[in-house]
């Protein structure tokens, strides 16, 4: 019964209610516009680009840290790419994409040993700087030009292809969730990771390599940055040096959303799941009625806070209310 | 007294020569940049980051952040431009000119007194609720700043109609209150000087400034000596606010327009200017002077970098540089930070 009761009181559930709430809302708002194949093809645009930074930026939140630079690694990392490819060097478009991934790589290795070798410094100042810096580094080498023409099944394949009615895109995302959901929660290395997050002077006094641990999945974390950035790239079908901008806050708008706490020690990936098809839900049905980006950020803040704020204010007034009965029962008791 | 307890004591030092050695490098390669009126023009250049460096050093104290400030900028901003505009009417003034008396027309509209109200007014407003729901709804700034900053500025679009102000629904005086000039000076430095000074007594004579250092530093010991810590929090949120408020008109008075994404993406620079001055991120530690000598020493990079005359290929560099200096100011000033507690240390002969 217990057991019952704190699996429903879950933070997912919520996120589930909203998702059926917002469906449920703008299917009778515009019956007709507002259907499941539809939103299966927005979800290219939410679930696939800002998913892979939105995982990555759970991670580096579990460990109570935050990554501001995931938009400028995957600028970084595909500029890198399309210039391999294209300047006539005859590089193959795979070694092109391992390029990419290993540009990802580094980017992301930089700023975990920055981060843990100046302890001092907020994760937030390392990674604002190296946002610059990797930015800068693509404007560099692509000025203020654009990289493209990529093999037909780039953008064919990858970006605009489908299996049947479901987008190749979703696919990749959907065997990526499973994989890290078993990594994260239900092996004793994604343990070790809540470990870290939840307290670090603990986790490094029962002999957890924790500077180890960030290093590593700040690692990730620009990897997965990198992927992000070959789909947004596979979609655009032309890289400049200004992609990506602003996805860094989409992204950790929505693994807060997704249950990760700024604070560290939490954080899930059904959460981040439900997130997305949250967001890919609300912006399908807002771009649809409105058609304008800004109600639609409107939205999302609204959405962030109040998901965050209610939850705790009804924790408050249980609390008070708890309180209360105690002080009467010992006055009782008197 | 030895030179590195000098340097514990006034640890801006390691600053000023940080700024020294980048206006030296700049100024080798163009000697023009080291006059003056140059200098003058950087510090007036730099004023309004640190105006809003100022209020975030109090959120950054209390152990909060706010993200927010662009929305805030560009809400009160338009939410005052609006106001202008309604308002404006065209006055018939006589002037001299050569000697001559001449009637002109003025646009005028709501004394500039008045818009600087409104402009804090509404700044300050957005701090109450940003302060509100960190401090009593108990969710962490960065969410609350970051979901606040998406609001604020789908407000802006709202109250705007996606219509920006221009300079002809500006009056005069609004246009010209960043272009006057009192001894030689640009307002905009004074204004600057005089929130500092506001600033620095406030945060280092007043009972309730000290009180966002004890916040700061523990929150937990603050309360039990009986500091109110949320209504603390609730403040250096407000003052953030009205002091973005405030910027937020001295950036459209600067541009002449007011558009409904005005400055999105500068309280990175704010925060950067707080971290190089040596405010904590955590709370509880940091001083006006270091503040202002970190947003100085971003404008040095901003207005150094087109004077170091860089053509054709290394145009492009300057972004990259420009981080890149962040990041050494940010790491040296550490560097330096270690050098001291060891010398301390050895000092003491631990």
């Amino acid at each position: 019964m217990h057991r019952a009761k704190r699996f429903f009181l879950r933070w997912e559930w919520l996120l589930v209610l909203l998702i059926l709430g917002v469906f449920a809302f703008f299917s009778w708002k515009m019956p007709g516009s507002y259907t499941f194949p539809k939103l299966l093809d927005q979800t290219r645009v939410y679930m696939v680009d800002v998913g892979f930074m939105a995982l990555g930026a759970m991670l580096i939140l579990i460990l109570g840290d935050i990554d501001i630079s995931v938009a400028s690694t995957a600028a970084l990392s595909v500029t890198a790419m399309s210039v391999a490819y294209s300047a006539g060097s005859g590089m193959p478009f795979g070694a092109a994409l391992a390029l990419a991934l290993a540009v990802g790589i580094l980017c992301g290795w930089i700023n975990g040993y920055l981060v843990t070798r100046f302890k001092e410094l907020f994760p937030m100042i390392i990674t604002l700087s190296t946002q610059t810096i990797y930015r800068g580094i693509a404007y560099i080498i692509l000025k203020d030009q654009s990289a493209g023409s990529f093999p037909q099944w780039f953008a064919k394949g990858l970006g605009y292809g489908k299996i049947g009615s479901v987008p190749v895109m979703l696919l990749c995302v959907l065997v990526m969730f499973p994989v890290f959901y078993v990594w994260l929660h239900r092996t004793a290395s994604g343990r070790r990771i809540f470990a870290t997050g939840t307290n670090i002077v603990t986790a490094r006094y029962s002999g957890l390599r924790t500077d180890r641990t960030k290093v590593i999945l700040f690692t990730l974390n620009g990897l997965l940055a990198a992927v992000g950035g070959i789909f947004l790239a596979s979609r655009t079908g032309s890289v400049k040096y200004t992609i990506g901008t602003g996805y860094e806050m989409q992204a950790i708008g929505i693994a807060v959303l997704g249950g990760a706490s700024t604070a560290g020690g939490k954080g899930s990936v059904v959460g981040v799941l439900l997130s997305l098809v949250l967001m890919t839900c609300l912006k399908n049905g807002l771009m649809i009625a409105y058609n304008d980006s800004f109600i639609l950020n409107l939205s999302i803040g609204v959405l962030l806070i109040s998901v965050v704020l209610f939850p705790n204010i009804a924790n408050m007034i249980q609390k008070r209310r708890q309180l209360r009965k105690r002080r009467v029962e010992s006055a009782a008791n008197l | 007294m030895p030179f590195y307890t000098l340097l514990i004591k006034y640890r801006e030092i390691g600053l000023i020569a940080i700024i020294a050695l980048l206006i030296a490098l700049v100024s080798l390669r163009n000697p023009l940049f080291l006059t003056g009126d140059k200098m003058l023009f950087i510090v007036e250049d730099t004023a309004v980051l640190a105006v809003l460096a100022t209020g975030m050093m109090c959120v950054l104290l209390v152990g909060s952040i706010d993200i927010s400030i662009g929305g805030i900028m560009a809400l009160s901003a338009m939410v005052t431009g609006i106001f202008m505009r309604n308002a404006l009417s065209a006055a018939e003034v006589e002037v001299l000119v050569d000697g001559v008396r001449t009637v002109a027309t003025v646009k005028q509209s709501i004394p500039l007194l008045w818009l600087i109200l409104i402009g804090m007014g509404v700044g300050a407003l957005c701090g109450v609720v940003n302060g509100s729901i960190i401090a009593y709804g108990k969710v962490l700034p960065i969410v609350t700043t970051l979901g606040m900053q998406y609001i604020l500025y789908g407000v802006t679009h709202i109250v705007s109609s996606a219509q920006a102000v221009y300079k002809k629904d500006m009056s005069e005086a609004f246009v010209n209150f960043t272009r006057s000039e009192f001894l030689g000076i640009n307002a905009k430095t004074w204004i600057m000087l005089a929130v500092a000074v506001i600033m620095y007594a406030f945060v280092t004579y007043f009972r309730t400034g000290r009180h966002l250092y004890a916040v700061g530093s523990n929150a937990e010991a603050a309360e039990m000596r009986g500091v109110n810590t949320r209504r603390t929090t609730l403040l250096a949120h407000v003052i953030m606010g009205a002091v973005a408020g405030l910027a937020g008109l001295l950036f459209a008075s600067h541009d002449t327009k007011i558009t409904q994404d005005l400055k999105s993406g500068y309280e990175l620079y704010v925060i950067a200017a707080c971290v190089i001055g040596g405010v904590s991120v955590t709370g509880g530690a940091g001083r006006i002077q270091g503040v202002l000598l970190g947003a100085l020493t971003i404008g040095v990079i901003n207005n150094g970098l087109p004077m170091m005359r860089l053509t054709g290929e290394a145009e492009f560099w300057k972004k990259l540089i420009q981080g890149g200096l962040i990041l050494i100011a940010v790491v040296s000033n550490v560097l330096m930070q270690r050098a001291m507690v060891r010398q301390n240390l050895r000092r003491r002969n631990i």
